[in-house]
């Protein structure tokens, strides 16, 4: 491939980055097996990249690369060693940003989401990312409707892992 | 607050706490090579062909070894080999277009569908190579018997000794249980590797296909 695509792709990762960051953290337990996956995303971003047509936003093209990746292509045999928990490393929100029953609860929060399965964590994360659901059930290949049901179960499941 | 709307506002802010890896960084990576589980059925898959291929040559190769080579100039073996061949050119016609169509930027469940078809025909081609070895021993067995020198000397004392039932009835059974032993190490190969390779895309198929119930 030539130089100059592969100079347009890295640039353009470069820029949006933390999209792929993003399915990684919440994908993954640990440093090694978020970078791990960083590197098969763009692996798969960049294999993936000649077919792109401009047509498309380069973002909403990573969400759907980098989700199917994580889900269907990544081996998680890596990923499965739980050294420490990454949460608590990585992105740990200063305390003084929030209060502490709204850290408290954040920090449930993402342990819930941890906790759910990797298809709900696609929808959460679409759903985080403010994508409509139409673009959910374009991305993941199911229809508007099981999109919507889906997403009420995940939330009530949620609420159950928060308050057994 | 629903809960999710809180995380989203928390997620949304967070921007900024993300490492921020370098151009260079980034280009190193592209330059890696890829650890999917497509790539690697790709690979078991084409070992798959080879072995199969190794196998089938080896056969015929040890044959002629022990001058069966007249079993391999009768018009059924000709026939079934000119049948398998082509059966085994469908096979990697079909692979390779099964693997080209693997794209990652399908939705997910079309890439899950399409990963599995993949398998599916790997699956095909084992199906039918063990059905050949099958139909291959049955098919070679009484050659084997009425040519193979060493054979008719002894098919000829167990005649002499009248226990010409025992001795056939006795390679029947040794011939069966060698198969069966075959094939299920094979089976038990094949489970393992794609067993432990595709479980989690399995489970992440169905739990796809579940909504649309």
């Amino acid at each position: 491939m030539d130089k100059e695509l592969e100079h347009s792709f890295v640039e353009l990762l470069e820029k949006h980055q933390n999209i792929v960051h993003k399915v990684c953290r919440l994908y993954t337990n640990n440093h090694d097996a978020h970078n791990d996956l960083f590197q098969e995303i763009t692996i798969q971003l960049w294999k993936a990249y000649p077919k792109f047509r401009g047509d498309a936003k380069f973002s909403t093209w990573m969400y759907r690369v980098g989700l199917n990746t994580a889900i269907t292509l990544y081996r998680k045999s890596k990923r499965s060693i739980k050294t420490q928990e990454f949460e608590s490393v990585s992105f740990k929100i200063k305390s003084e940003d929030y209060d502490d029953t709204e850290e408290q609860q954040l920090k449930l929060l993402y342990k819930a989401v941890h906790q759910l399965n990797d298809i709900e964590k696609a929808l959460v994360f679409l759903y985080l990312e403010d994508k409509n659901y139409s673009e959910i059930s374009e991305t993941l290949g199911i229809t508007e409707v099981n999109a919507r049901v889906k997403m009420n179960r995940v939330k009530k499941k949620l609420k159950t892992i928060l308050n057994p | 607050m629903d809960e999710l709307e809180l995380l989203k506002k928390d997620w949304q802010n967070k921007d900024a706490t993300y490492p921020k890896l370098s151009y260079n960084e980034i280009y190193k990576m592209i330059l890696q090579k890829s650890s999917s589980i497509v790539k690697w059925i790709f690979i078991i898959s084409i070992l798959e062909f080879v072995f199969w291929l190794f196998m089938a040559i080896g056969l015929k190769a040890s044959g002629y070894n022990n001058d069966y080579g007249g079993l391999y100039t009768s018009p059924g073996f000709i026939i079934l080999s000119i049948l398998s061949y082509g059966i085994l050119a469908y096979f990697f016609y079909k692979f390779y277009m099964n693997y080209k169509r693997i794209n990652t930027t399908d939705n997910s469940k079309t890439l899950m569908e399409n990963i599995l078809k993949t398998r599916r025909t790997v699956k095909q081609y084992v199906g039918f190579n063990l059905a050949v070895l099958v139909i291959g021993v049955a098919y070679m067995m009484p050659y084997a018997i009425n040519h193979d020198e060493k054979t008719r000397a002894l098919v000829e004392t167990a005649k002499a000794n009248g226990e010409i039932f025992k001795y056939y009835l006795g390679v029947a059974i040794v011939t069966l249980i060698s198969l069966v032993v075959a094939v299920a190490i094979l089976l038990l190969f094949y489970w393992l590797i794609y067993g432990l390779l595709l479980r989690s895309l399995n489970k992440n198929y169905k739990e796809l296909k579940k909504l649309e119930v």
